[in-house]
């Protein structure tokens, strides 16, 4: 039994971060740390890892030249890292797939973890189908709406999705569903959060499983291209992709961005864009910035991006934005709508909502000036279809 | 002993009425009462205290209204304000200890604050007279739980109840009343601790029937209920009506 941390739990000059969480849940905390410790250390749990990235999740995953979206924008070069190629369609996979394994070599029989948009569902609904493990998913009632198809896939995994009627119905209900269920079976089951977010150590430990994309992006841009890109640029929900993608080019000398949902307005209630609305605050266990009203609670948020529809920044991207590390940037719901449209018709491929937000980013780092960029493509766009059609003259 | 410790959702069913609640409390004998700060994210809540959460903030109880309504009431319980902890940071150690000074709280609970997690915070509190109460819970192991009491100690017998006990955690799971809870191991786990503390513990999380709370009293430690009560008050059954029969020492 451990007692204690023995990685850093915070971030950044705010010291964001940390593990606020209920006294039921310290010690299955603790133990996750102390097990995600040794899996790391252990070679079996490296190459089990890897080969299952390799030959279930599809790994690694194309480094795509986008050259008529990037002559429509006015950059020299365009490259589009493909997360939207994985196996279930995000990056989630790589995340869901690797806690998987370490929960069954922590010998725990249940699974539990919260979806926004789906995917992050899909992604553990599949790896629990291969593991052999038993999965329930919380999900709010407008996201089961809006996100359908991935409740269908979720259910034909043999998951069981539970509707959260709470509040908007919406990602951060469910992670309060999630956490409320874990309190209640911790000693036998697993929780896997899908973003960098909750108390320590899931920030770290979904950061560490998520940076292979930026490794693989970072080895794949100097060989294709013999050199860095000027600017990579993600979207940000929770901030896993953004991580993934962004950490391995943390000591590189070039733009990284990461963007936020701008919803429908620039008032509180009417986006996602934390870096620009939020203060520090806590909610789900740890210190980030926080979309909330002067009394502590948390503000509502809008998106028409079901997984950047939340109030929290993770505290590690929140950590890097504060301290100059990256750039945020927000997009709005119709230009992310706008962005999605042009890399149907330029390069063939459907984002999904949430990358769309990176991609409608892209126009004003043309603007600045940028040359080259590499985009994280997080997810494609099969289960927005229903938002696509209503949303777009289709 | 004290034999019982009710929690209250404060501003549920108003906050005009709780002044009423609590003198009401008082005289029935409670020496002690949670007073719940409604909060919009309540992830250690079941499903009967956030619905009661909710129904206050729609009616107006935010944290410092609640706290301006305790201002000045003489004839309350000692307060242990059960909260969490994004509320209190927002509104500051400073203004929080302006607030806190004419009421009759004498304790925290953070649900959601683990010792270590914001030093400077708690000690300047505690320094105020605003201790938090040490929580232990079923999967709080035996160690963890001499850390917890010792990051949390006992004030001496000179102190009143509220700032001396240590929540013990009856079960996994969330507050809200059980279908049944197998008292078996929380009994255990409070002969454990007498072996390393002689504060007063409190037993809570699912409680509600007369046979359990005799059962706790029998441990040598406080019962709490909290949502069988907070259900009942907003079916509109009175204090007195609800606690009378909850407080039979010799049940
Ligand atoms: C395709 C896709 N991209 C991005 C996100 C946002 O999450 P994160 O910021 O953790 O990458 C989601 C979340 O559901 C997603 O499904």
């Amino acid at each position: 039994m451990t007692d204690a941390f023995a990685l850093p739990t915070r971030f950044g000059a705010e010291s964001l971060g940390g593990c606020y969480a209920p006294e039921t849940l310290m010690q299955p905390l603790l133990d996750l740390e102390a097990a995600f410790r040794s899996a790391l250390a252990d070679p079996a749990f490296q190459a089990e890892l890897k080969a299952e990235l390799r030959h279930f999740v599809g790994r690694p995953t194309p480094l795509t030249a986008a050259p008529r979206l990037a002559a429509e924008l006015g950059f020299k070069a365009l490259y589009l890292k493909r997360e939207d190629l994985t196996h279930t369609g995000a990056h989630k996979i790589n995340n869901a797939l690797a806690q998987a394994l370490l929960a069954r070599r922590m010998g725990k029989t249940e699974i539990i973890a919260e979806t926004g948009a789906g995917q992050h569902g899909v992604a553990t609904a599949a790896a629990c189908a291969r593991l052999g493990l038993a999965c329930t998913v919380y999900m709010g009632v407008t996201d089961m709406a809006r996100q359908a198809p991935n409740v269908a896939r979720m259910r034909l995994f043999g998951t069981k999705v539970v509707p959260v009627e709470a509040g908007q119905g919406t990602l951060k209900e469910a992670v309060n569903e999630a956490l409320r269920a874990w309190a209640g079976r911790c000693d036998h089951a697993h929780y896997i959060l899908g973003s960098a977010l909750g108390p320590h150590p899931f920030p770290t430990l979904v950061r560490t499983f998520q940076t292979v994309i930026g490794e693989e992006a970072r080895a794949q841009v100097l060989e294709q291209a013999g050199a860095l890109p000027e600017a990579v640029i993600a979207c940000a929900g929770g901030g896993s992709n953004g991580l993934g993608l962004l950490v391995p080019f943390l000591g590189d000398p070039l733009r990284r961005l990461a963007v936020e949902a701008g919803g429908h307005g620039r008032a509180l209630g009417e986006h996602a864009a934390r870096l620009d609305g939020g203060r520090a605050g806590v909610l789900h266990g740890c210190k980030t910035l926080l979309l909330q009203d002067e009394h502590g609670h948390t503000a509502e948020t809008a998106s028409i991006s079901a997984g950047l529809d939340y109030p929290a920044l993770g505290p590690e991207l929140a950590a890097l934005a504060l301290d100059g590390k990256l750039e945020v940037r927000r997009a709005s719901d119709d230009e992310a709508l706008a962005g999605a449209r042009l890399l149907c018709e330029r390069e063939g491929i459907l984002p999904a909502l949430e990358s769309s937000h990176a991609l409608a980013a892209l126009p004003a780092l043309a603007a600045e000036g940028a040359a080259t960029v590499l985009l994280g493509l997080s997810g494609r766009g099969d289960k927005d279809l229903s938002t696509y059609q209503s949303r777009m003259e289709i | 002993m004290n034999p019982l410790l009710p929690f209250l959702m404060a501003g549920d069913p108003s906050l005009e009425a709780l002044p009423v609640q609590l003198s009401e409390a008082r005289s029935l004998g409670i020496e002690a009462l949670e007073l719940g700060l409604p909060h919009s994210d309540p992830i250690a809540d079941g499903p009967v205290l956030q619905a009661a959460a909710h129904r206050a903030i729609g009616r107006g109880a935010t944290p410092v209204r609640v706290l301006q309504t305790l201002a000045g009431l003489k004839d309350s319980p000692d307060l242990i304000l059960f909260t969490y902890l994004n509320p209190l940071l927002q509104i500051g150690a400073e203004r929080l200890k302006t607030l806190l000074a004419p009421t009759p709280v004498k304790a925290l609970l953070v649900v959601d604050l683990p010792f270590g997690e914001e030093p400077a915070f708690e000690a300047d509190l505690r320094a105020a007279g605003y201790p938090m109460v040490p929580l232990l819970a079923p999967t709080t192991t035996l160690d963890r739980a001499r850390q917890v009491l010792a990051e949390r100690p006992d004030p001496g017998p000179a102190a009143p109840f509220a700032q001396r006990f240590a929540y013990v955690v009856a079960r996994l799971g969330v507050t809200g009343t059980a279908q049944s809870t197998d008292l078996a191991p929380v009994r255990e786990r409070v002969t454990q601790l007498r072996d390393i503390s002689s504060r007063p513990l409190a037993v809570g999380f699912g409680l509600s029937d007369a046979a359990s709370l005799a059962a706790v009293r029998a441990m040598g430690a406080t019962p709490v209920v909290g949502s069988a009560l907070v259900r009942e008050l907003a079916e509109g059954k009175s204090m007195a009506a609800c606690l009378s029969p909850l407080m039979d020492g010799d049940l």
